[in-house]
């Protein structure tokens, strides 16, 4: 993946195919961290209004990513055709967006595999698919924020 | 018998001085980041600076110290805005909670 200019405060990202359908593979997997899994408060687990109010907030946007997700999926302008490979235009806001879904991709797997504090030592067909999205997801991550970084 | 002194007061001093009382009685919240094993670093960087809007240096600093120290205490705040910056922390998949000051 490249980042090949910024135009009009657009990135625009050259992927070969093999990189488009990996990233279009882990973007459907959106979203995977359950709901709930996260508490407002270490010390006040009793404001429970609150706490639901954050929930009710973070499934709304989940539902919103969701949504944007699909039209990103369906929207045929959005990955153009050069060459042998793919250009992807996104907005900066476009490209927070796709770091959350795909951070939520990461975290979700993680949580999936149970939370492991050290690296899993042991590859199986139990831990594969969930260890595959995570570090899937983590490598496009990576990829976009070095080169924005760059 | 000499009066004393009246020492000039200038309005915009009384106003601060009753502004920082007010702030102290407040009660305040700690946004708090934690350490995970899962989070980039650099990840965690572009967040802070997103929901902040602080420069990279000032997220990179944060981020360290939730890397080194378990975590970071990102803001103090009333409990609105403590909430609505728990969320987009949590939006982002990063591990923050709020805690009461004190």
């Amino acid at each position: 993946m490249k980042l090949i200019g910024i135009e009009d405060g657009r990135h625009e990202f050259l992927l070969t195919r093999r990189e488009k359908d990996l990233l279009l593979l882990v973007l459907r997997l959106y979203p995977r961290i359950p709901a709930g899994h996260q508490p407002l408060s270490k010390t006040r687990p009793e404001e429970k209004a609150n706490q639901r109010l954050l929930d009710e907030a973070l499934a709304e946007a989940r539902m919103e990513n969701k949504k944007a997700l699909e039209a990103l999926l369906s929207d045929t302008k959005r990955f153009k055709q050069q060459g042998s490979g793919w250009r992807l235009s996104l907005s900066s806001t476009d490209v927070d967006w796709l770091l959350q879904v795909l951070n939520d991709v990461r975290i979700g797997s993680w949580v999936q595999l149970g939370s492991p504090e050290q690296p899993l030592k042991e590859l199986n067909v139990r831990t594969a698919p969930a260890l595959w999205a995570m570090e899937m997801a983590g490598a496009f991550q990576m990829s976009f924020l070095e080169l924005l970084k760059a | 018998m000499a009066e004393t002194a009246t020492p000039e007061l200038v309005p915009g001093t009384v106003q601060e001085q009753k502004s920082d009382v007010k702030s102290e009685l407040e009660p305040g919240y700690l946004v708090i980041c934690w350490n995970d094993p899962v989070n980039y670093m650099d990840y965690v960087t572009h967040v802070f600076q997103r929901v902040f809007g602080w420069p990279r240096k000032k997220a990179e600093f944060h981020m360290l110290q939730v890397h080194e120290q378990g975590k970071s205490v990102l803001a103090r705040e009333s409990l609105e805005k403590a909430e609505h910056y728990v969320h987009q922390l949590q939006k982002h998949s990063l591990h923050a909670t709020m805690e009461l000051d004190g």
